[in-house]
């Protein structure tokens, strides 16, 4: 069994209770190290070092511009498909430097899944959809792929509601299914790292519940990084939070220390709104 | 049957909130029964052993004052959640001042029990099992979320002002007849004030919970039956 495989086979632990709960120090899945990046000339992120945690939620709050969701696109180097836009300097992902040329993409895209803000269906049956990046790296008989795009709507909590119309358009699905949709498609790759821009963003109150409770789920088993302009879901769903602000990052720590007693007046300023 | 949050974490920090303070009342009602039974036995190693066990009650609250400051600031609660919050942590004063309260009679009757019985002290017992009924009372409407349960406490404290000023004519009484009673009578005087003063706190919890439940405040004065503090007395004179 790949190791990948069995860390999918171990049971569930239960969900974010435990960040109420003293629990031994996590591990250090990714370590951002001086990274920049440009957008042409423009320098978007300046100096950013700061690490990931495995099986740990990182929150990165700023307003409009600060530079979260480019942080975010350089870690699956997702910014290599437009033109003009670089990145120097380090991101180790368990000792491997992503950033170094040569690295194959396609599999580091495997490993660091992605999910947007508008949920992005393909034109094609939710099975398919699910199946069309597991056929991509994996060569599996019919009835192991029809266990893993069952695997993978249930680890997204939408297979109930889908079991029944596999064959339908993914795009027939409300807003909140259909973010679900592309988060079982992001995890049916077995990948170790999960980014989320603002992932919620697109939706109503309950299904942005749902999808919180949701990424308390995958918690256990994941390294996780979400980006959200609303700084409350950050409070409710992170353990880490960092604060960026014009390209910097301002303050990095622990979500529930953030929240109640930031070390920089400037995080205190922003997250209490004394400034936009 | 209120149903539960959709993010599960919500749902059992606010339990753990609620059952801190379940923990705090029981062994706040505990402290009280045992220190009056060290009083009445004249047992001073399990008055020492209340006086210690006091740190516990204590402990409690600080954890549930940061469970609380966490859920305030990671939840944003609101309606009847903020209203849990902040209940739980105005009750969980309280009940932090009943342990002091049940510690404080516990102490003083290491120095009563160097002294010989006073007549006045079989007062006491009553007195003591009437705070505790209350605050058993208050905790089981606090766990059922039970206004009238709460409110019946809250009215049920007139009485134990009654019990507190009868007791304190008893002890006036009974110092101005023999004066070598008046160290036993004074240390009696306090314990017996400490109690009254856990039956105000338990109305106090009384209170929090009918505006937990029905958002709005007790609006009624409350009962007074603590006359104490408009008596005078006179040495060879009955009292008014």
């Amino acid at each position: 069994m790949s190791p990948a495989t069995a860390r999918q086979a171990m049971p569930r632990s239960s969900p974010d209770l435990q960040r109420t709960e003293a629990q031994p120090a996590p591990r250090q899945k990714v370590l951002i190290r001086n990274v920049d990046f440009y957008y042409g000339a423009f320098k978007a992120l300046k100096n950013i070092t700061m690490p990931l945690h495995d099986r740990r939620v990182t929150a990165f709050i700023g307003p409009s511009g600060c530079g979260k969701s480019t942080l975010l696109r350089v870690l699956n180097r997702i910014y290599e498909l437009y033109p003009g836009q670089r990145a120097t300097g380090e991101v180790m992902v368990d000792n491997e430097n992503i950033l170094s040329p040569g690295l194959d993409l396609n599999l580091l895209r495997a490993r660091i899944g992605m999910v947007f803000q508008k949920p992005t269906p393909f034109p094609m049956s939710i099975y398919d959809n699910i199946a069309f990046g597991v056929r991509l790296y994996e060569s599996l008989p019919r009835h192991e792929l029809d266990e893993r795009v069952e695997s993978a709507l249930r680890r997204a909590a939408l297979w109930e509601e889908v079991k029944d119309k596999l064959h339908q358009s993914g795009l027939s699905l409300s807003g909140g299914q259909q973010q679900r949709l592309c988060i079982a498609r992001a995890v049916a790759v077995q990948p170790e790292i999960l980014l989320l821009d603002e992932p919620a963003s697109a939706l109503d109150p309950i299904s942005t519940q749902r999808i919180e409770e949701l990424i308390a789920e995958l918690r256990p088993d994941y390294c996780i990084a979400i980006v959200t302009h609303n700084m409350q879901q950050a409070a409710r769903t992170s353990d880490y939070t960092a604060f960026m602000y014009l390209g910097e990052l301002i303050e990095f720590d622990e979500t529930e220390r953030i929240f109640t007693h930031p070390k920089e007046k400037h995080t205190e300023d922003y997250i209490t709104g004394r400034f936009g | 049957m209120a149903s539960e949050h959709i993010v599960r974490g919500y749902e059992e920090e606010l339990r753990k909130l609620n059952n801190t303070v379940a923990e705090m009342g029981g062994l706040a009602e505990n402290q009280l029964g045992a220190a009056i039974e060290a009083v009445m036995t004249r047992d001073t190693e399990l008055a020492a052993r209340v006086v210690e066990g006091d740190v516990r009650v204590d402990q409690l609250e600080r954890e549930l004052d940061n469970l609380a400051i966490r859920l305030l600031a990671l939840r944003q609660p609101v309606a009847r959640d903020l209203r849990e919050i902040f209940s739980a942590l105005k009750i969980a004063s309280d009940l932090e001042r009943i342990g002091d309260y049940a510690a404080n009679v516990a102490k003083r009757s290491i120095a009563l029990s160097q002294t010989p019985a006073v007549r006045p002290v079989y007062a006491l017992p009553r007195m003591a099992h009437l705070a505790q009924i209350q605050i058993k009372d208050v905790l089981d409407s606090y766990v059922q979320r039970d206004a009238d349960k709460a409110y019946s406490v809250w009215k049920r404290d007139a009485e134990l002002d009654e019990m507190y000023s009868s007791l304190f004519r008893e002890l006036l009484t009974y110092m101005m007849e023999d004066p070598r009673s008046i160290g036993s009578c004074t240390h009696l005087l306090f314990m017996a004030k400490n109690i009254e003063r856990i039956g105000d706190h338990a109305t106090n919890i009384a209170e929090n919970l009918y505006y937990l439940v029905n958002g709005t405040p007790l609006e009624e004065a409350r009962p007074k039956g603590d006359m104490s503090s408009l008596e005078v007395m006179t040495p060879g004179r009955a009292p008014q």
